[in-house]
């Protein structure tokens, strides 16, 4: 086990060392330099040299990379080009708000997946069955920026029941301050979550429907065990194994949706920030953030990976 | 058994959301500071569409930091309504010397908000840090100048090394003017990012943030431009809206009072039915146009140049991109500066069968007859994201296909198109120019042969051109000015070496029925969230 764990970690890090080495030539092969988007008009050439030196971006490619490594392993992450503050300062200001938006969609998502991919299976062929199936097929062909903003037109401004824009209202404090961070959360997470929800539920109703055909399913009848017992307690505990990896996977669409749920919902998590960044050619920003997301998704992979391995001792061989 | 799973689902659900809400709750509101307005407070509130990126005034180049650090930081001079400057924190300028001083006289009742009193010392300091430091686009504005002086608390002298017509106006209109007592404290103040404890002098300073949320700004209780010398409005609050979609939707719900960015002309019929809501309407100080490159040896010729100009449907264009809200132009100066367009000039009419007459008559075959002429063959680059300007493409391509010259549209995404532009990489430039606060600065910057790191997108080299414009910009006698201008204009029109397309209106919503007394001024970079406007802004009873 420690040996898997191990190998398990040595991937993680160099995914990671992948993920910011692309990032960083990536950014700088695109087209132009930051400083074209800083100044329109009137840029003397000795102003943009200036920006140019002051950013380090006049050095050479290979130089600028070891010294974002070096960098890097302090724990620094730069300094951004558009707001003169420590790139880290400016991410763990939003961090948070992903990881409330992100977490709270994925937590939903399962809860509310298992039970309806449980359901179908249990009643396949049923309408029960084909309307959770109906429902799972549209729900895959939804596009995240689609839905927030119907819930944002019906939900929000035409029922008024939402807020428009937003995590919290800033003139609350203690309960009433949880209560409108509740609020606000509401919509967001809930376009994430029904752009989720479909493939997550058609994935555990066809494992479910495998695991219910099993033998040991069928022994467990036999031996007289409830409805509700050999489904919830045998089949749902094997079920749930390959669930598990779309689970991960999931992680890394909920990072990518966020981009476009916070902004369409004004909601101020790093998923915004890399859109603002990206429309600024924040270097630094952008970097830092898709690092900081890398290492989310990363590690809840890894961690899934080693879940499974707990749960299921062959994927050890 | 039931009540232990169900235990277990329970606890499982409840310390998730504990989590969850842990994570966020240690951050909880912590920004916010003293500042939440009571229920006798008149709070404005404005939709912005990014965070402030930079609380640096003489640093910043963010359109929407300058909604909020304009109204903070003053400036020597204002636009008005009608695109003309008006004094703010100097009463008045003039020129001396032959035209190698230009003077400034302040205004002695300007405050910044810890009670010292605006000087000519502060207006010295921060021209002198942004020529030390290179700081933001008022760098290039400062070149001329050799040397500042502040003989007393309300005179400010820049010596320049030649005359410049529209030194003082550029200057007095894009510098901000902060607090020495204070930036001279921080240092190198290309690296001072001015934070938090702002001092400032306009009718409203910082008080407070929520990064991503809000941003909070309280009163200058001494505001002399105000009518009661402060502001009406007690507070002003940006918050942000990185959608223009949902920033719509916030102001129909009432979690905004106002859009600092424009309505897009395809939203603005949305707010027709809505009685609180009102539209104002806004002239741009920049226009969209088609600029030839010089250096393509079929666009030098001006035959081609006009016959382009002739294969355009302006007034097509305007109705199908703009829905008719917009002024057609016929030379490069906007309509917007009256005193300063030729109005002798007419724009080239709309005739491809006349334009494909003239260039058969210069020389120019269809050997193969397949519509277009065999070396007219044009690529025509724009910014992708402005979805006006790509339909503006497309209906040119089509127009000049009339007129037999094929054009191929190459928009891309923006920063590659930028690059491009800067390089000189295309054939034929479609874009619209965002703000001129003076047509001199224009058309230096858009024709000099030696303005480097201007936007001669034409990258035209000609002496002709060079004379007029050095000319004209020694001249500090206004009438004699006006005329020098009116005949580039007419220079630019005959060669043809742009075709101006349109000049837009930009629309503003507010809430009617909370606010009223605005005073807008041209451009959507100000538009309705200048420091003088929002000093004028009174709640309605």
């Amino acid at each position: 086990m420690v040996r898997f764990v191990l190998s398990r970690a040595l991937k993680a890090v160099l995914t990671i060392w992948i993920a910011i080495t692309s990032t960083f030539f990536l950014l700088r092969l695109l087209p132009g330099d930051p400083t074209t988007l800083m100044v329109e008009g009137d840029m003397t050439p000795e102003m943009q040299a200036a920006l140019l030196k002051t950013y380090g971006l006049d050095r050479p490619l290979w130089e600028q990379y070891v010294s974002y490594l070096r960098e890097l392993v302090q724990g620094n992450l730069g300094i951004s080009f558009r707001q003169i503050q420590p790139v880290t300062d400016i991410i763990l200001d939003r961090l948070p708000w992903t990881l409330l938006l992100a977490g709270s969609a994925f937590v939903l998502t399962v809860a509310v997946g298992i039970p309806i991919g449980v359901a179908a299976a249990v009643n396949r062929g049923k309408w029960l069955d084909r309307a959770l199936q109906g429902f799972g097929i549209s729900a895959n062909a939804l596009f995240v920026p689609s839905v927030a903003i119907l819930l944002l037109v019906f939900l929000g401004a035409q029922l008024g029941w939402f807020p428009i824009g937003g995590a919290i209202d800033p003139d609350t404090r203690g309960a009433a301050a949880y209560l409108s961070l509740v609020h606000h959360l509401a919509l967001p997470v809930l376009s994430l979550v029904l752009v989720q929800l479909g493939p997550y539920a058609l994935t555990l109703r066809t494992n479910m429907i495998e695991v219910l055909g099993e033998d040991y399913i069928r022994a467990a009848q036999a031996r007289g065990l409830s409805a509700r017992r050999r489904v919830w307690k045998h089949g749902l505990r094997n079920a749930i194994l390959p669930a598990l990896t779309l689970m991960g996977l999931q992680l890394g669409t909920l990072v990518g949706g966020a981009v476009l749920t916070e902004t369409v919902f004004a909601y101020p998590g790093v998923g915004r920030l890399i859109y603002e960044a990206v429309g600024q050619q924040d270097y630094p920003v952008i970097q830092g953030a898709f690092i900081m997301l890398a290492v989310t998704v990363v590690i809840a992979n890894a961690l899934t990976d080693m879940l499974y391995a707990v749960l299921n001792p062959r994927i050890r061989l | 058994m039931k009540k232990t799973v169900k235990g277990r689902w329970r606890l499982a659900v409840a310390l998730g959301v504990v989590a969850t809400l842990g994570i966020s709750g240690c951050g909880l509101n912590e920004d916010n500071g003293s500042s939440s307005g009571s229920s006798a407070d008149s709070v404005l509130r404005i939709g912005t569409t990014t965070d402030v990126s930079n609380f640096n005034p003489l640093q910043s180049l963010s359109k929407t930091d300058s909604w909020i650090l304009n109204a903070m930081y003053p400036h020597l001079l204002r636009i008005d309504e009608n695109a003309k400057k008006a004094p703010e924190l100097a009463k008045e300028y003039r020129y001396e010397d032959d035209g190698k001083t230009a003077v400034f006289d302040l205004r002695d009742d300007f405050k910044w908000t810890d009670g010292q009193p605006v000087v000519a010392e502060d207006v010295k300091f921060s021209a002198e840090m942004i020529m030390k430091y290179k700081l933001g686009n008022v760098a290039a504005k400062l070149t001329w100048v050799e040397s500042i002086e502040a003989p007393d608390a309300t005179t400010v002298r820049f010596r320049l090394s030649q005359p410049y017509a529209p030194f003082a106006e550029g200057v007095g209109f894009w510098m901000s003017i902060v607090p020495k007592h204070i930036f001279e404290n921080a240092g190198d103040l290309s690296k001072f990012p001015n934070d938090s404890n702002w001092v400032g002098a306009g009718p409203f300073v910082l008080d407070s943030m929520t990064k991503g949320q809000r941003y909070v700004m309280k009163r200058n209780e001494n505001y002399p431009l105000a009518p009661e010398g402060k502001a009406a409005v007690s507070q002003v609050e940006y918050r942000v809206y990185p959608d223009v979609n949902t920033m719509m939707l916030a102001l129909r719900n009432g979690d905004i009072d106002m859009m600092g960015t424009p309505v897009p002309v395809s939203a603005a019929k949305t707010f027709e039915n809505d009685d609180k809501i009102k539209l104002e309407k806004v002239g741009a100080l920049g226009f969209a146009h088609l600029t030839y490159n010089m250096k393509n040896e079929y666009l030098a010729d001006q035959e081609v140049r006009q016959a382009l100009s002739m294969a355009v449907d302006t007034k097509a264009i305007i109705s199908a991109v703009l829905q008719g809200d917009g002024q057609q132009m016929a030379g490069p100066i906007s309509p917007v500066f009256s005193d300063y367009d030729n109005t002798e000039i007419q724009p080239y009419p709309f005739d491809p069968a006349g334009a494909k007459a003239k260039l058969t008559a210069a020389g120019y075959k269809d050997a193969n007859n397949d519509g277009f002429f065999d070396e007219l063959n044009f690529g025509v680059a724009c910014d992708q994201s402005n979805a006006n300007i790509t339909r503006v493409v497309q209906l040119f391509r089509e127009s000049a296909a009339q007129a037999g010259i094929k054009l191929e549209n190459e928009c891309v995404e923006r920063n590659t198109f930028l690059t491009r532009t800067k390089n000189g990489e295309y054939d034929i430039d479609a874009s619209q120019w965002g703000v001129f606060d003076n047509p001199m600065d224009q058309l230096r910057s858009t024709y000099l042969s030696s303005n480097p790191g201007g936007i001669n997108y034409n990258l035209l080299e000609s002496p002709e051109m060079d004379a007029l414009i050095n000319d004209a910009a020694g001249t500090t006698d206004p009438e004699a000015f006006k005329t020098k201008i009116k005949n580039i204009d007419k220079v630019v029109h005959e060669q043809a070496y742009l075709t101006p397309l349109y000049v837009e209106n930009f629309r503003f919503a507010y809430n009617a029925s909370k606010f009223t007394g605005f005073v807008p001024s041209p451009s959507d970079l100000l538009g309705m969230v200048t420091a003088y406007s929002l000093a004028q802004v009174t709640p309605v009873q």
